[in-house]
């Protein structure tokens, strides 16, 4: 195999799931590259990839606000009211002495998702305004070390396995946080699964070489 | 011109950039990251997190898991007993969720791991790469889906607080997280890249 340089090896991509390797060609807009060998997503192609991704990523931090400032289930048992928020259940871990579990919740459940937003939101922003070559690198990096830490999605079936657990004894209201949640899982696993870290490497590949062309010419 | 053996390519594991395999402690061209350390050592670091996490799962299994405190009286219950009264209340689908979630998805991966890690150092039989590749994912994937039953715990802890009645997380939480925690940064530290076999 011959490379004009090093760079040159952009142009390959090796599958995530099974390592063969591809060279990447030119696809219609919206559709995917798939694996030859396993069907697995290579990449796709979106040239509005920056509003695309900067709107879902907001959208994502408005609901992971909401999801975590209102109760996000309500239940009656003999009379009483009790409700639970984000917040609510991994401090009680803390108050009840089980520093580590509390600790690994705040950052599995809390901490992650909401830097994974945050840090897409700053990261598109950026790329939009075609600035910050370092920093974005550095939040791509950070990214790909926080993102398989993320469990809202776990957290969002565990709410339901406990509600099923509480049925037969206590009186149920979903909250709005519930709603919230929903909303921002599905919006986090839409993320995951449609823009992968190698499409946010190419994007930042295309707007920064695209910007030393235009300062030359 | 440069000229690479296409068996020389390796891929970051941060940025997933195709590089040039030039030996350890190499950074990779785009994000900078190192691409592998020392060829000696590669699969200690995932063997210690492993043990680590196979010592902490007993625990995890002898003490209780969820404490219920009913007017005074004190009731616990260890992961195996919740899955047991579960099923026995009629719950079939929340019984083997937590089941599978707790029991067979942790142990599933312990064996694939140690299967992994073996394989890469004495190659058995003529297993094909590929199916290791899928194993591996397939770890992965199902990998933090055992941490059900403690956010189900902590959801019940923070839920249940009545003046006569109290839900309180067991021992075995930490224990467990602790080993859910370990297994993944285990399944982290398996460099795939060492999968060698038959195509």
């Amino acid at each position: 195999m011959k490379l004009e340089n090093e760079d040159a090896l952009d142009d390959y991509i090796i599958c995530r799931r099974c390592h063969t390797l591809h060279k990447e060609i030119a696809i219609k807009e919206r559709a995917k590259a798939c694996c030859t060998r396993c069907g697995n997503v290579l990449y796709r192609y979106d040239s509005q990839l920056t509003e695309h991704g900067l709107a879902l990523s907001i959208s994502g931090l408005i609901l992971f606000i909401l999801a975590n400032s209102f109760p996000l289930v309500k239940i009656e048992i003999l009379g009483h009211e009790q409700f639970i928020t984000i917040p609510k259940t991994i401090w009680s871990l803390f108050t009840n002495d089980f520093y580590f579990v509390g600790f690994i919740c705040a950052f599995l459940i809390f901490i992650f998702p909401m830097m994974i937003f945050l840090i897409n939101s700053l990261l598109f922003a950026l790329l939009r305004s075609k600035k910050g070559e370092n920093i974005t690198k550095e939040m791509l990096v950070i990214l790909s070390h926080i993102m398989p830490w993320s469990m809202s999605d776990i957290f969002l079936v565990s709410i339901l396995v406990a509600l099923v657990k509480l049925v037969g004894y206590a009186q149920i209201n979903m909250g709005v946080s519930f709603w919230a949640l929903i909303g921002f899982v599905l919006l986090d696993l839409y993320m995951t699964r449609t823009l992968h870290t190698y499409e946010i490497w190419m994007l930042r590949k295309r707007v920064f070489t695209q910007e030393d062309r235009d300062d030359r010419s | 011109m440069i000229e690479v053996d296409e068996e020389n390519l390796i891929r970051c594991h941060v940025c997933e950039a195709v590089n040039i395999d030039r030996g350890p402690n190499k950074k990779c061209r785009r994000c900078g990251s190192i691409l592998y350390r020392g060829q000696k050592y590669t699969t200690h670091k995932s063997w210690a997190y492993l043990i680590t996490a196979m010592i902490a799962y007993i625990p995890a299994n002898l003490y209780p898991m969820l404490v219920t405190q009913q007017f005074g009286a004190a009731t616990s219950s260890t992961i195996l007993g919740g899955v047991v009264t579960l099923w026995e209340h009629g719950s079939y689908p929340i019984a083997l969720v937590i089941f599978f979630a707790s029991i067979v998805i942790p142990i599933l991966k312990f064996l694939i791991l140690i299967y992994l890690l073996v394989s890469v150092k004495y190659p058995l039989g003529r297993d094909k790469r590929v199916n290791k590749y899928k194993l591996y994912y397939l770890t992965e994937i199902i990998g933090p889906w055992s941490m059900i039953d403690v956010f189900v715990v902590a959801i019940l802890a923070a839920l249940i607080h009545l003046a006569n009645i109290h839900i309180i997380a067991g021992t075995a939480a930490t224990a467990f997280s602790l080993s859910v925690f370990f297994t993944l940064l285990a399944a982290h530290a398996f460099d795939e890249r060492l999968i060698e076999g038959e195509r």
